[in-house]
């Protein structure tokens, strides 16, 4: 029983693990991302909670996948400016609205939310400042889409 | 069964039935308009401001933050915060500026949707600001 109780958490622990990104953090490659260009946007996503990790929805922006809500980990999309919807599906759809301008950057934040069968991701639109704080101890997604 | 766990079972998913189906924000169309000559004019907030956002959310406007002119609709000037992002909230989530009576909150402008959102309560919030002119 007590070798149980030991090994139920790590058992957890490895379930888990798998499903974080684990590529570099956002410290470690953020001087070496290139600038997009100057008509361009940039909009950063990133998930900072490994609550509900096996949650991990498609996100897409104006109706095209460009990740998945990958836990402990973020990634970028560079765009033209304009409107931007972006949505993630579980259960139910959440979406976030917003403007994008030419040089801009913009920080969403996927959020999971308790829902009645399984978790929800919501997208929230967040501060510069406080989503590099937040973004310190993720890990770059060079690839979101795979 | 005691009456307590009856109850515990009764009120967690009724619970959870309300979180998952928050009202959506209420919007109308706007035509928002440029005013010539306004475009540089800002406000800066003096006093933080609690205000309702969506059924059930608030948002603080914070002291010192400064939210610059980008036009009138209908309801009064739009202002747009400057180097912070303000939301709305419902079901889902809209980026918004806030719509501006004198000093008083009247509503906000969604620049996507291109409309107009009053505040959720019908209450309307009045600001502490000082005026900023180009």
């Amino acid at each position: 029983m007590t070798i149980m109780r030991r090994l139920v958490p790590l058992l957890l622990l490895a379930l888990l693990l798998p499903a974080c990104a684990s590529g570099p953090k956002y410290t470690e490659v953020m001087s070496t991302l290139p600038s997009p260009t100057p008509t361009q946007g940039r909009i950063y996503f990133y998930r900072p909670s490994a609550l509900g990790a096996a949650v991990q929805p498609d996100i897409k922006l104006n109706g095209q996948k460009i990740g998945t809500a990958k836990p402990h980990g973020f990634y970028f999309v560079d765009r033209d400016p304009g409107d931007c919807v972006v949505s993630a599906a579980t259960e139910t759809e959440k979406r976030l609205t917003f403007t994008l301008e030419p040089r801009q950057e913009r920080y969403v934040r996927l959020k999971i939310q308790i829902g009645v069968l399984v978790g929800r991701i919501v997208p929230e639109l967040v501060d510069k400042a406080e989503a590099e704080e937040e973004l310190k101890g993720l890990s770059f997604i060079a690839n979101p889409l795979q | 069964m005691r009456p307590a766990r009856a109850a515990v079972l009764l009120v967690a998913p009724v619970s959870l039935l309300l979180v998952a189906c928050a009202p959506e924000v209420v919007r109308r169309p706007a035509q928002l308009t440029p005013v010539p000559g306004q475009s540089e004019s800002a406000i800066e907030v003096l006093q933080d401001a609690s205000i309702s956002v969506g059924p059930g959310y608030q948002r603080v406007i914070p002291r010192g933050s400064v939210w610059t002119s980008v036009g009138r609709t209908a309801q009064g000037e739009v202002f747009k915060p400057v180097g912070r992002v303000f939301t709305v909230e419902g079901t889902h989530i809209y980026e918004a500026y806030i719509v501006l009576d004198g000093e008083r909150v009247v509503g906000f402008y969604l620049p996507v949707e291109r409309a107009f959102s009053p505040p959720p309560d019908g209450r309307e919030t009045k600001l502490s600001i000082r005026r900023r002119q180009p």
